[in-house]
Formats: structure tokens, sequence, C-alpha cells
């Protein structure tokens, strides 16, 4: 009888084993691709202070600007595209705009800019696209990518004054953004500062926080058993230990309790306190990475514990998730990667994401 | 699912077995002794907002979902439930990107 209402739109999470000293180790390649990153969390168990090395690289995020009302033309411009973009590390995306309802718009550290449309938008735009992965019959969302590296999008060339004109004339496209660039301040002069002092703009640094909890329950984790077939527990359930601890909630229940019987994946070991810290902002893949190669260095010193883990949470509004592909929101826009770093150079790499996206690489 | 009551009273404030029972009997109300019987978990609850962190089985999300839709009164005071935010992962409602305030 209720067996339509039991369905549930899918969800994906991939799950990777792998060594920091194996060649063949993709975690750069993941970290990299993710570009549009909202929040990092870290839990260090066993551990009641914020390590100084670990302290001064969360410390050292780059900046990011809120530029309101930003014209998207403005990011096509001849100086822009060739002292900024074209340079990479440029990463810009609609701030507050809904990818399920609004026209959201991104430009990547690769110079492809990614327009998410509405049907109207589209066809005022006059630009090419492709109709939504997630979009239903009839079609009402359209993404246009555009190539600014591509020889015909150079400066003043026939593709790019195209798109110029369809973003500057037929239809001018407007929106808050995030802006970064990573490993450049505001340069004197410069391209970026003279696009900024145009507009109403406001420079951010990344929030950290950070706390430490008391006797905390932890599940058993083996490098060598990611499945959890043996000493470990499985990853579904590891995840959401992860996810109660991210979101402060206790796991001290009875399974026979009236409000929740949520319990640590047993058998439990007890860590006698444990270091939760997050970061939030427009995050940028390189720093993230750089996090994690210190977070590497905290097994220099012997510890108590044999493992760490991060979290990076990215934006469920950016139009792409890992490198271009597609990124939607229907009821979430998860698109987040866990990574568990082992005292022996072992890591676990989940990659989970919502109905409206692809399959993580 | 991340889910918060409001209630037209913001005087009146429901404490998490209140709340619990409240859902329960709501779930009930739409499908039945039957119907609603299964398992759903009060992970978490802030007082003061009405705030709630709600973990149910793939199987019961569409049921819970809806009763709470449906819910309209709580001791003859209108009330709504507002879903903030669901997903599979629980890990995901702590990175909300849509929270990110930087006016």
């Amino acid at each position: 009888m209720y067996t339509e209402l039991e369905k549930t739109p899918r969800n994906v999470l991939v799950c990777e084993k792998s060594n920091f000293e194996n060649e063949k180790a993709r975690l750069s390649s993941h970290v990299e691709q993710h570009y549009f990153n909202h929040k990092v969390s870290v839990l260090l168990p066993e551990c009641d202070a914020l390590p100084p090395h670990l302290d001064k690289v969360l410390n050292s995020f780059s900046s990011f600007y809120l530029v309101k009302s930003l014209p998207v033309y403005e990011l096509l411009e001849k100086d822009f595209l060739e002292t900024v973009v074209y340079k990479g590390s440029t990463y810009c995306l609609s701030y507050r705009t809904r990818i399920d309802e609004d026209n959201t718009f991104a430009l990547l550290p690769s110079a492809k800019l990614v327009l998410s449309v509405d049907k109207d938008t589209y066809e005022r735009l006059g630009l090419e696209g492709k109709p939504s992965c997630y979009s239903q019959k009839p079609v009402s969302r359209y993404v246009v990518t555009v190539d600014l590296k591509d020889r015909g999008m150079a400066p003043g060339g026939h593709g790019h004054q195209r798109i110029l004109t369809a973003l500057r004339e037929q239809l001018p496209l407007q929106s808050d953004f995030l802006l970064a660039k990573h490993d450049s301040a505001l340069q004197e002069g410069g391209a970026m500062q003279s696009l900024l002092s145009r507009y109403e703009w406001s420079e951010h640094r990344p929030q950290v926080n950070s706390n430490v909890l008391m006797a905390l329950p932890c599940p058993p984790l083996l490098s060598s058993d990611l499945r959890g077939d043996h000493e470990s527990c499985d990853p579904q359930s590891f995840l959401e230990w992860l996810g109660a601890i991210d979101a402060g909630i206790s796991c001290h229940n009875r399974t026979s309790g009236f409000l929740s019987t949520f319990i640590c994946p047993e058998p439990e070991t007890l860590a006698s306190q444990a270091l939760r810290c997050s970061i939030s902002g427009l995050l940028l893949p390189e720093d993230i990475y750089r996090l994690v190669e210190e977070l590497r260095r905290f097994f220099d010193q012997p510890k108590r514990t044999s493992w760490l883990a991060l979290t990076v949470h990215g934006f469920m509004d950016s139009p792409v998730s890992w490198g271009t592909m597609e990124h939607g929101f229907l009821k979430g826009g998860e698109n987040f990667y866990s990574l568990v770093l082992f005292q022996n150079h072992d890591y676990w790499l989940y990659m989970g994401t919502g109905s409206n996206d692809g399959c993580p690489p | 699912m991340k889910v918060s009551l409001v209630l037209e009273n913001d005087s009146t404030k429901l404490s998490a077995i209140e709340l619990k029972q409240f859902i329960i009997t709501g779930l009930k109300n739409l499908y039945g002794e039957v119907g609603a019987a299964f398992p759903f978990d009060l992970l978490k609850y802030d007082v003061d907002s009405q705030t709630a962190l709600l973990r149910v089985y793939n199987r019961g999300l569409v049921k819970l979902w809806s009763s709470l839709t449906l819910l309209g009164s709580y001791q003859d005071q209108p009330c709504a439930f507002r879903v903030l935010q669901v997903s599979p992962f629980l890990l995901a409602l702590s990175g909300n990107s849509r929270d990110l305030e930087l006016d």
C-alpha cells in the first residue's frame, strides 16, 4: 500500500583507500578539482589544543572578496582575462543565488565560465548551451559553459565579442559574487583592484572556530579495513558518527531510548578528549591541500590516536561539484568529501553527493 | 532532517519529549497506527529556537515529511514545521552554505 511512499531519491557515496606514498594516489586531483568549498572541519582525537603548525596554516587561508552587483561581462574584460583569469587559481561564484531557483554563475580556475540559467534567460541570451542533466521535461534549466582559453574566445575574437555582446547588451546579467585568487594579494594598480574599485566590495577572512570535546566515544578504525568487514565500522556508520560529532549530537543514548537510539558504532573506544575545529568561507583547494599536508605532519610526533579526520563541504549552490561535473539541488545540494588520515600514511577518502549530481571521480 | 517548529505564540516552548510525542501524534493521525509504526530519532533539539535534527530510515522519509507538513496546530495553537535541510548524510547538515552570512 505504501510502496510509492517508501521511495527516496538516490545518493552516491564513493569510498577510496590509498596511501600517500603511492604514486598513483589521486587525492591531490580530487582536492584540486573540488573548486568551491564552504567549510572544512577537522577532528583530532586525543588532542586538547591546536598544534602551532596547524593553527598557522588555518589562519593563513586565502582571503576572499564579496563584490556586490557585479555584471558577469566584467569577468570577460580583456585586462581581467589576461592578467587574472588566464594565470589560473581564480575562483568566482555567485553569492546567495540558489541553483534550483535562480540564475547561478561561476568562474572556474581552469578559465571556464559556467552559467546555469533558467529557460527564459537562456533564450534571451542567445548563447550555445545544453539542457541541465537534472531538468525535467519540458526543460526549465540550461547550462552554458564557455572555455575562455579556447582560441575562439581570445579577447577581440569573434566568439569573445559575441558572448560579451550577449552579456553586456542583450541581457545584462549581474549578481553578488564571491571572488578569490590564490596566493595573490590585491595588486596595486592591477586588473583585480581596477575591477573591485568600480563596485561595492568587501574583503573577508575565513572564520576559524575550535572546541575541545571530553570523553568522546570513538568507533574502531583499522586502515586496512575500509569496508568494515572485520574490525572497523562500515563507512556509512562512520560518516554518520562523524556527522554527529560535527553537529554536536550526543552519542550517549540507550538503544531503547525514546528520544534517540543513536549510539557510537561498536566496539567503541573512549578518547579522553578530542579537538574539533572548523574554518568556513570561500576556501580554496590549494589551501585545503596545504592543510592536508600539515595534518600528515601531526603524526610526526608519537600520538595516542592512530587516525584523524577532515571533512570538506562544497557550496550547495555551485553549478559544478568536481571538475566541470554539473551539480544541482533537489532535496539537498550536498557535495562533500571526508578524509581519514592514518599514522601509517594510509588514507580513506569518502566522497558524497546528492541526487542531482554525477558520480564523484 | 533539520526542522524548526514555528508557533503563533512565540513564548510557547516544547520540550524534546513533547516535540517527539507531537510528531508521533501527527504521524498516527495521517497514517494510522500501522502506517506510523516506524522509528525515528530526535538527535538534537534546541529549545530556544525550537530547531531539531531528526533521523529516519529512507522508507519513512516521505511519511515523516508529509506528516510534518500537515501538522497545523499544537494544543489549539496554529503552528508550522519548517523543513530547513534534508540529506541522507548527517555530515551534510553541519555544512550548509546557504547559512553563509557576509553582509
